[in-house]
């Protein structure tokens, strides 16, 4: 008898889990355009931020190097949470999610290794393009006019609260289930805070402080970071709190992509 | 082997899939019938663990879904909705896959290779692709991990005749070589000549689960065709004999009641000349539209609201 189908060798039959859940989502990531040019946006403009500032002069006297030259990370921040909500709504929009459910009914490893991808690609890019933002800034802007700023570890912060912001786009991609729905949801939650903050008077500093933008911009040591703003939590008790409440939405998204029909 | 006990969905307030047991054996093609609405996709996502029943169960290979070790290795499957990333290559979809359950990154261009999508079109977004390369794309996911048991809903869909005749052999073949083959469609027509075994539902509850064979023989009601010069002396002779006699579309008269053998004796006995006389079965589309109508109407006295959105949803389409 002839056999249609070349059958596959008996290896490869070890139960599948996290390493090859990576790996299908890793192919997924690169091999669409919308993922790929949102995160090359992301790390580009950091760096384009920086040459425009210094170019253009407009840094405050009461600035520091570091936090002008990387005053458009605040939008990139958003970019990595764009591409975070994308990578979760965008299987649900396309109806891949299906397919991907097939292959991996173990929904929590699916998930885990979407925050893997997403964390780790922002964290690796944020580190290169904001060193890179920091060193031109540095580089063109004029010596001794500005207060340095804290590089080190700055940058490190700096490079995780990307991480978290895609993290965070990723739980309410995962919630909303419909990409532009998630999109401007996430942008909504980096951005309200400090649109709205100024109405709540006195407790400005509370609301303002609660979004990913604040710990950021409080690492960046830019002047806009104001106590009075965005409250007097230190940078890296804000990245922490942040990062708090993006676990805890992402345990809430996994509960419901556990009891949803997908 | 799957095997599905009391499996129970409720949407709301509607039951998508009501108390429904049945069991796809290895070795042969199962077809899926049941009419647009009945229930069949439903089935099947809860046969991938991708909804989870209200009430029941269902098992692959004596596992849930969720607890195969390797899912693509055991289930191949296509659904109706494609699941396919229109901007994404079909070698980028088939190598998501194969990395996802550990399957060597080769098996790409053997599967490629086996639904006849040439290398060069895998490369290109699927945006572009007909319904047949999609359908054909879907097939070649579905074997990817060599699977012991195909799950297909609507194979055959938006394939032209070439690629119709193909999935038929690849069924058969599937099947010959010991898996277990489940297949749904619409097309009665189609069923009849690829399924071995069919498990009909109808408004979410199984309405036979049986050989194919034994199905259309116990369904259906055998008649005979004749044809004659005299064909009002005949229809006299055969209803004076008992028979049930009707104009057939074609010409003719369709006999129900005596066989071939003692028509055309009443007719050599009384001296009418025959120029026709052929035994026919209904087709199982005849069958199965019987079947699934009594079915609906049954179900109208039995649930009126519930018919009443079946009946608006099928005039909707």
């Amino acid at each position: 008898m002839t056999t249609t189908t070349l059958p596959l060798p008996a290896t490869h039959t070890r139960r599948t889990g996290f390493r090859e859940a990576l790996a299908h989502e890793w192919i997924k990531f690169r091999s669409v355009r919308s993922t790929v040019w949102t995160t090359a946006a992301t790390a580009v403009l950091p760096v384009v931020g920086a040459v425009f500032i210094a170019a253009s002069g407009s840094l405050q006297p009461d600035d520091t190097v570091l936090g002008g030259s990387l005053t458009l990370t605040v939008v990139a921040q958003m970019l990595a949470a764009v591409v975070g909500a994308l990578v979760a709504s965008g299987e649900y929009s396309s109806g891949t999610i299906r397919t991907t459910f097939a292959a991996g009914p173990r929904r929590g490893t699916v998930l885990a290794a979407k925050a893997t991808l997403v964390a780790g690609v922002m964290y690796i890019l944020a580190l290169a393009s904001c060193t890179a933002a920091y060193l031109v800034g540095d580089a063109m802007l004029p010596e001794g006019r500005y207060a340095q700023g804290e590089p080190l570890p700055a940058l490190f912060g700096i490079a995780a609260s990307f991480a978290v912001a895609a993290v965070l786009g990723l739980a309410v991609g995962f919630l909303v289930r419909h990409s532009a729905g998630a999109v401007t949801t996430v942008i909504g939650l980096l951005l309200l805070p400090s649109l709205f903050g100024p109405l709540f008077g006195d407790a400005e500093r509370w609301v303002a402080g609660l979004s990913p933008t604040a710990a950021l911009e409080k690492l960046t040591q830019t002047s806009d970071a104001a106590a009075e703003a965005v409250g007097s939590l230190g940078p890296w008790p804000s990245l922490l709190l942040v990062a708090a409440c993006t676990t805890a939405l992402t345990l809430g998204a996994l509960v419901l992509l556990r009891r949803r029909d997908a | 082997m799957i095997e599905a006990t009391e499996l129970t969905k409720r949407y709301g307030g509607r039951t998508a899939v009501d108390r429904l047991s049945f069991t796809v054996r290895p070795g042969r093609v199962t077809g899926f019938l049941g009419p647009n609405g009945a229930g069949k996709s439903t089935t099947m996502r809860l046969i991938l663990g991708l909804d989870s029943p209200s009430a029941g169960r269902v098992t692959v290979g004596g596992k849930a879904y969720a607890d195969l070790p390797v899912p693509l290795r055991a289930v191949g499957s296509l659904l109706d909705a494609k699941g396919v990333h229109g901007g994404r290559s079909a070698y980028h979809h088939l190598a998501g896959l194969a990395a996802s359950n550990g399957i060597p990154r080769r098996r790409v261009a053997e599967v490629l290779d086996l639904v006849g999508l040439p290398e060069e079109t895998a490369r290109r977004r699927t945006k572009g692709f007909s319904l047949g390369m999609g359908q054909r794309l879907g097939i070649a996911a579905a074997l990817i991990g060599d699977p012991e048991v195909l799950i297909l809903d609507e194979p055959v869909n938006g394939l032209d005749t070439e690629g119709i005749r193909w999935i038929r052999g690849l069924m058969k073949s599937l099947a010959a070589e010991g898996r277990t083959v489940f297949l749904s469609s619409h097309l009665m027509s189609e069923m009849e000549l690829t399924a071995d075994h069919i498990v009909v539902i109808g408004q979410g509850r199984l309405i036979a689960d049986t050989a194919m064979r034994d199905f259309i023989e116990t369904n259906s009601r055998a008649h005979t065709l004749v044809r004659s010069p005299e064909p009002e002396r005949l229809r006299t002779l055969l209803e004076a004999a008992g028979a049930h006699v009707r104009l057939d579309a074609r010409g003719g008269w369709r006999v129900d009641g005596p066989d071939a053998p003692s028509i055309g004796d009443l007719a050599r006995d009384h001296g009418v000349a025959v120029h026709e006389l052929t035994p026919a079965h209904s087709s199982l589309e005849e069958v199965y539209t019987t079947l699934s109508r009594s079915s609906v109407e049954y179900r109208a006295e039995d649930r009126p609201q519930e018919a009443t959105t079946t009946r608006q949803k099928e005039t909707a389409r």
